[in-house]
């Protein structure tokens, strides 16, 4: 009788259900506050709604990047090293390319009625372009074949190398003159919050249902990842015991 | 409304249940390849046990807290 000896990626867990249900009913909440209920801004008026999901796409690529950067890190680090490491890294920063990539097209939408464009090259916009452009970079990278430890090291240095772009990305509204407008959430010059009421609850809600969802997401990601590994891991155990037997029969 | 408000929303949020559905089913097709060989496949059915020194296929990268990096690796 066979015994696995393979310990699969558990296939339904209750917290991450839970979790992922929390994050549905977060974002449903947020929709219905965003569309609904929060009143028009008295400048921007109807478009305002779109910054119930714009600036919460940008946090979360944000928190996304420095999960993989700080995962990357610690893979690298000797003492910690470890495949979970390259892994959640890896999963983090694919996430994170999805929410950027909506941050710009979120960003884009609400552009083209406020600014008369659908892109300008704004230094906001434009390095939020090349962060994007960085970890699709990184996720190309890990692509590259090669021994494991090799590709996960290089991987983890281009995840580092990268992240220096998030703060030029976050600080670029005060280092040069910017269409855009500076953060409205704990300013970084004034450290003021410059939205209140059913507008701020709103926008706080969306900032804590989108990260449910990347953490769903990338929890999801992980374990696919894992699954892939073990795929790989099998084919090369299938492969061994092919040549054994070839070599036992000759 | 307006246009451009529901356009954001419909790309954002039909993104992100595209790839969080997208990566459900591709997790549950590996779980099933992955499952499948284990079950029939020559090194978690094969009479051979692991070489002195070295862990089992799988074991390194499987984990389950048993993650013990590149150097374990078959």
């Amino acid at each position: 009788m066979s015994t696995p000896r393979f310990a699969l990626p558990q296939g339904r867990s209750r917290a991450l259900g839970a979790l992922g249900a929390a994050a549905l009913v977060g974002v449903a909440a947020t929709v219905w506050l965003g569309l609904f209920v929060t009143p028009p801004d008295q400048f921007m008026g109807n478009l305002v709604r779109l910054l119930y999901i714009h600036p919460p796409m940008a946090w979360v690529a944000f928190l996304a990047y420095g999960i993989a950067s700080l995962a990357s890190l610690l893979y690298l680090w000797p003492r910690t090293r470890a495949e979970h490491f390259d892994r959640l890294a890896g999963a983090s920063a694919e996430v994170g390319v999805v929410f950027t990539g909506l941050t710009l097209v979120s960003g884009s939408i609400w552009g083209r009625p406020t600014w008369g464009a659908w892109w300008v090259w704004d230094p906001l916009l434009t390095t939020t372009a090349l962060l994007f452009v960085l970890y699709l970079g990184y996720l190309a990278l890990r692509r590259v074949p090669g021994e494991f430890h090799v590709r996960a090291r290089r991987s983890a240095i281009g995840a580092l190398i990268a992240f220096v772009d998030v703060p030029i990305v976050y600080f670029s509204v005060e280092w040069w003159r910017s269409l855009h407008q500076a953060p409205t959430v704990l300013n970084p010059t004034t450290h003021k919050t410059y939205v209140h009421g059913s507008m701020a609850w709103t926008l706080l809600l969306g900032f804590v249902s989108f990260t449910l969802v990347y953490i769903w997401l990338m929890a999801h990601r992980y374990r696919l990842g894992k699954l892939e590994d073990l795929e790989d891991t099998e084919g090369l155990g299938a492969a061994l015991a092919e040549r054994r037997a070839e070599g036992e029969a000759a | 409304m307006n246009g451009y408000v529901e356009a954001g929303y419909v790309v954002v949020l039909g993104t992100l249940g595209t790839y969080g559905v997208t990566l459900v089913v591709r997790e549950r097709a590996a779980r099933r390849r992955v499952g499948q060989a284990v079950s029939s496949g020559p090194v978690a059915g094969g009479s051979d046990p692991p070489e002195a020194g070295v862990p089992a296929a799988g074991s390194a990268r499987a984990g389950g807290g048993e993650e013990t990096g590149p150097g374990s690796l078959p």
